[in-house]
């Protein structure tokens, strides 16, 4: 291991990003990284809000209009290497709001499945998954930074 | 002495800011450090839920109101199931109410300590924020033993209770146990708030809100009743008669008052718990004696975590859903906030619209009103002048 992954290992800052959606998965995280009973923070993942700062992205919801264009803009300002987490049914697929239509037929708010918009390294699949899960994902998106030259 | 110049400027926060974490959008404008006038722009989550709803039928439709919010995912399920069996002239067995009602205020509880996890991080003591998710789990865990999952429960089906969610011998004994603990240690987080007083300085005679704007703006719920205003649905609904609790009125309105209003309101859930506990009665737990046919517009109301909630629907004669309308509490909450906040510092504005409890996912919907000719324009004027979107 190299000075530069070890340097990177000891402090990954994961940033949060809501993109519509119902909330669930978004305390879920919260929960995850921030309280005291799961706390992601001793495996040396901390939380950010400034994108310059990040490694990790944990993108959560189905992607609404509003939203797309600030997911790319955020995306863009993360410094290399970086890594996408995509939390949550909604961030894979759409949920309910894209598979399951009455008469409209296809909803044009979602723009569902966030690799339509950013590449994505890690999904956490659940309709909201468990906090240890968030946990395992945000931890498997680390290699990715270590081996990056 | 020299004439002081005033400059109005406008901070504008969000959508993506640590102190908010849903997306929406504040503008304070701001006169001299106090705030002006203030303005929440929400429309950042509009995913046209109530147009996904035309035309699936009704036990469908119960997947998708679930997730309308993530934090009161029970309250809507059990609203959408109330106004179908009220239409259809569905009877609930006994049971089935019981255990509505005892899962309704496990999320309560958990919605508060949400609160208290927010409006803490907000003010900046990290501490009590914690140790508000710590105790928030009790609740989390007995959610997934009782539903099977920690936030979407899905506990309410049309006609009665999911057969999963039936309360055993040993589950009571369970919850029991964890409440008793959880009601200990609650006890002294509540005093170690009030009696801190770098909080209470920053909580009391801030963001007032009197009793007038509060039923003028028609801030129900936790916000109105600590303005003074008795006011609660538990108290009109036939699934709470049985139970014995009181409705927790403070007159200061300020962000103390709505702080305090909450924490004690959890001491009368665990209240009516507790008498579910004892009282529960043995019966069936599902009529599934029904049909879905035509039923004509019904409207039930509800107390939720925030307030009023509305839910109204019709079915055509193949039982599919027609004309869904949700109104949330948050709506006529945010004009009483964007009124809470007016008079003080910039830096307690944040804290004010934390302390009224937005919850900005389930409350976006289209609004457009005309000021020039002071009418509300229809879905075609608008399409009409802005195209789709």
């Amino acid at each position: 291991m190299g000075l530069k992954a070890i340097a990177r290992k000891n402090a990954i800052h994961a940033m949060l990003v809501y993109t519509g959606g119902c909330n669930g998965c978004d305390i879920e995280v919260v929960n995850a990284i921030f309280s005291p009973r799961y706390d992601i923070e001793q495996y040396r993942v901390l939380i950010t809000w400034n994108p310059r700062e990040a490694d990790v992205l944990i993108v959560t919801g189905c992607v609404t209009w509003q939203m797309v264009e600030p997911l790319k803009k955020l995306y863009s300002l993360i410094p290399d290497p970086k890594g996408v987490v995509a939390v949550g049914a909604c961030a894979i697929n759409g949920n309910v709001y894209k598979n399951m239509v009455g008469d409209i037929g296809v909803n044009e708010e979602v723009f569902a499945p966030v690799d339509n918009i950013i590449p994505v390294d890690v999904k956490v699949p659940g309709c909201a998954p468990r906090p240890e899960d968030i946990i395992m994902g945000a931890v498997k998106a680390v290699p990715k930074l270590m081996e990056a030259p | 002495m020299m004439e002081r110049k005033v400059v109005e400027k406008e901070i504008s926060i969000g959508p993506v800011h640590p102190a908010l974490i849903e997306p929406y959008r504040i503008r304070l404008f701001v006169n001299d450090e106090i705030v002006e006038d203030c303005e929440i722009n929400i429309n950042m989550a509009y995913r046209g839920i109530e147009r996904l709803l035309e035309g699936l039928p009704v036990e469908k439709a119960l997947l998708i109101t679930e997730r309308v919010c993530g934090i009161c995912s029970n309250v809507h399920t059990w609203n959408s199931v109330r106004v179908v069996e009220a239409g259809l002239r569905i009877e609930v067995p006994d049971r089935a109410n019981y255990i509505r009602v005892l899962i309704n205020e496990i999320q309560r509880i958990a919605s508060h300590l949400i609160f208290f996890g927010h409006a803490f991080e907000v003010l900046g003591h990290e501490t009590f924020a914690m140790r508000s998710f710590l105790l928030r789990e009790v609740f989390m865990d007995l959610m997934a033993y009782i539903g099977g999952n920690r936030v979407m429960p899905a506990v309410p089906v049309i006609g009665g209770i999911r057969p999963r969610a039936d309360l055993t011998d040993s589950l009571k004994r369970v919850i029991s146990e964890r409440i008793n603990d959880f009601e200990k240690k609650y006890r002294e987080y509540v005093e170690r708030i009030l009696a801190d007083s770098m909080i209470m300085s920053r909580l009391t005679g801030v963001g007032l809100l009197s009793k007038e704007d509060a039923i003028k703006y028609h801030a129900t719920g936790p916000n109105g009743r600590a303005s003074g205003w008795n006011y609660d649905i538990r108290t009109l609904m036939h699934e709470y008669e049985p139970f014995d609790f009181e409705v927790i009125v403070l007159n200061e309105g300020d962000n103390k008052a709505r702080v305090v209003q909450r924490a004690l309101e959890v001491f009368e859930c665990l209240k009516i718990i507790r008498q579910i506990l004892k009282n529960l009665p043995e019966g069936p737990i599902v009529n599934r004696d029904w049909i879905p046919g035509k039923m004509n517009y019904t409207i039930s109301y509800f107390e939720a975590f925030r307030g009023e909630l509305m839910h109204s629907c019709a079915l055509d004669s193949q039982g599919l859903i027609r004309g869904y309308k949700i109104r949330t509490p948050t709506p006529t909450n945010l004009a009483a906030m964007e009124r809470a906040c007016v008079g003080d510092h910039i830096t307690d504005a944040i804290l004010t619209i934390a302390s009224c409890d937005p919850c900005l996912t389930c409350c976006t919907r289209v609004e457009v009103i005309n000021f020039d000719e002071s009418k509300t324009m229809t879905v075609m004027d608008i399409m009409k002048k802005y195209g789709r979107r």
